[in-house]
């Protein structure tokens, strides 16, 4: 049986974010999926934000969190009212361990990767609203799993529920199980333990969570917040992976169906720059370096030449080519060398 | 020889998809030829100038390159540089007869002597 929530017909929400578009795009986003029951006010910046919270009892706060050195913790406590009444999200981009360590250290409800597509929006808005008790419409009561898995994971834990969260597609995958707060059983097929539970993060699936019940054993004993960070670690390595795997077989002048080349050396960073994959590197931080060089110098050059955003830069060796992708959650560096031999 | 440069230099914005072109020599002096009102002579020296020296980094990261490629969501920039400093800059919409050619020019700017 899945598990029940309390009815609230509104709900009165703070957004905060300092970039115009994505607060246009979250404001626009939370309406329309609370189908007009959230009472949004949107505040593009710190000072508007304290001005609307001195009009009215914010019951949530969500603030997104675009540079880390912006003081959470300072800005919870300057709302007019006792941050324990109103729970706080913090939406990070990029969501790094440390800031989701200080977000919630400074007193964040729940810390979360700021959603950039449709579904992420989705996963985002249904957290949140487990978070006040604000009961979903019926289609959100299970989901597409990713980001909004670990969110949920993070909430329960948080909140030190007790719950069983299944994975299912077409039939169940697996389950995790939570007591008061921690992880304490995962099972996915025939494994179990802490490698069922980061397999079941990179399956693609919906998820339901149940009452609890007691697990047929314990195969879980270390803290949710490192079982988390491994797993969404893991899973974001084999995303980068799969990534950098395609950028190899975009095959610049390579005819269809024939190997561009074979792999010589591979690197993948998050945003900023923490290492989250390496193969045949000797440099990394050169080639890292290289990658910050690139984004700055395309991000002088774009508004010049009005092409849009840079995808890649493409390197043509003598014997083999290099692709690097500086994005900003992901940096890639993938360097091939040619399959034929010049005699 | 001379000429010759002229007179392929000359032709390329003809070709269908070219956006811009310019070619800066080792002395520093540049030559441009593109649509005034979006890529003016001006600009496309710009940004021969801020590339003129980008290739010397990726040489000493042992990625000495034959040319690079910065590929936009709506368009390619494409540098050529010889190794008598001659730095070739081409600007080319997607999926154009002039992206589909950017290897083959690329290669004639190498092999091309122009003086």
């Amino acid at each position: 049986m899945a598990k029940e929530n309390n009815i609230e017909p509104e709900l009165h929400v703070l957004i905060v974010d300092d970039e115009r578009d994505d607060l246009a795009i979250l404001d626009d986003s939370f309406r329309a999926l609370s189908e007009g029951r959230w009472h949004i006010d949107a505040a593009d910046s710190v000072g508007e934000a304290l001005q609307i919270a001195k009009k009215g009892k914010i019951q949530l706060v969500v603030l997104a969190v675009n540079t880390p050195v912006l003081d959470v913790s300072l800005l919870f406590s300057s709302f007019g009212q006792p941050p324990s009444q109103f729970k706080k999200v913090v939406m990070a981009s990029p969501a790094t361990d440390e800031m989701r360590a200080a977000s919630l250290a400074a007193g964040a409800d729940l810390f979360i990767e700021k959603p950039l597509s449709p579904e992420g929006l989705k996963a985002a808005f249904a957290s949140m609203s487990e978070l006040v008790g604000w009961v979903l419409p019926q289609h959100f009561q299970s989901g597409s799993h990713g980001v909004g898995m670990a969110d949920l994971i993070q909430m329960e834990c948080l909140a030190r529920n007790s719950s069983v969260l299944e994975l299912f597609h077409e039939h169940s995958l697996g389950r995790i199980y939570i007591e008061e707060g921690q992880l304490i059983h995962a099972v996915c097929g025939e494994i179990s333990g802490e490698r069922a539970f980061q397999k079941l993060f990179t399956l693609t699936g919906t998820y339901e969570l149940h009452n609890f019940e007691l697990p047929p054993e314990r195969t879980l004993n270390r803290t949710w917040e490192f079982l988390l960070g491994e797993a969404v670690r893991y899973r974001d390595s084999l995303n980068a992976r799969h990534q950098a795997s395609k950028i190899l077989a975009s095959g610049h002048g390579a005819v269809a169906g024939e190997p561009a080349g074979k792999a010589a050396e591979m690197l993948i960073c998050s945003g900023i720059g923490e290492v989250l994959y390496r193969w045949q590197c000797p440099d990394a931080a050169g080639r890292l370096v290289l990658l910050q060089e690139i984004a700055r110098r395309a991000e002088k050059i774009i508004p010049e030449i009005q092409l849009g955003k840079l995808d890649r830069l493409e390197i043509q060796l003598s014997a083999g080519r290099a692709v690097l992708q500086p994005r900003a959650d992901r940096l890639i560096f993938v360097r091939v060398e040619d399959n034929l031999v010049k005699p | 020889m001379k000429d010759n440069f002229k007179t392929w230099f000359a032709a390329l914005p003809a070709v269908p998809g070219m956006l811009a072109c310019g070619v800066r020599r080792p002395n520093g002096k540049c030559a441009a030829q593109g649509d005034d009102n979006n890529y003016p002579a001006v600009k496309i020296e710009k940004l021969l100038g801020q590339f003129a020296d980008f290739h010397e980094p990726l040489a000493a990261a042992e990625l000495s390159p034959r040319w690079t490629t910065w590929v936009f969501e709506y368009g390619q920039l494409r540098f050529v540089l010889r190794p008598d400093k001659w730095l070739l800059l081409l600007l080319v919409s997607p999926e154009t007869e002039a992206a589909q050619k950017l290897d083959l020019l690329s290669e004639e700017f190498l092999a091309g002597p122009v003086k």
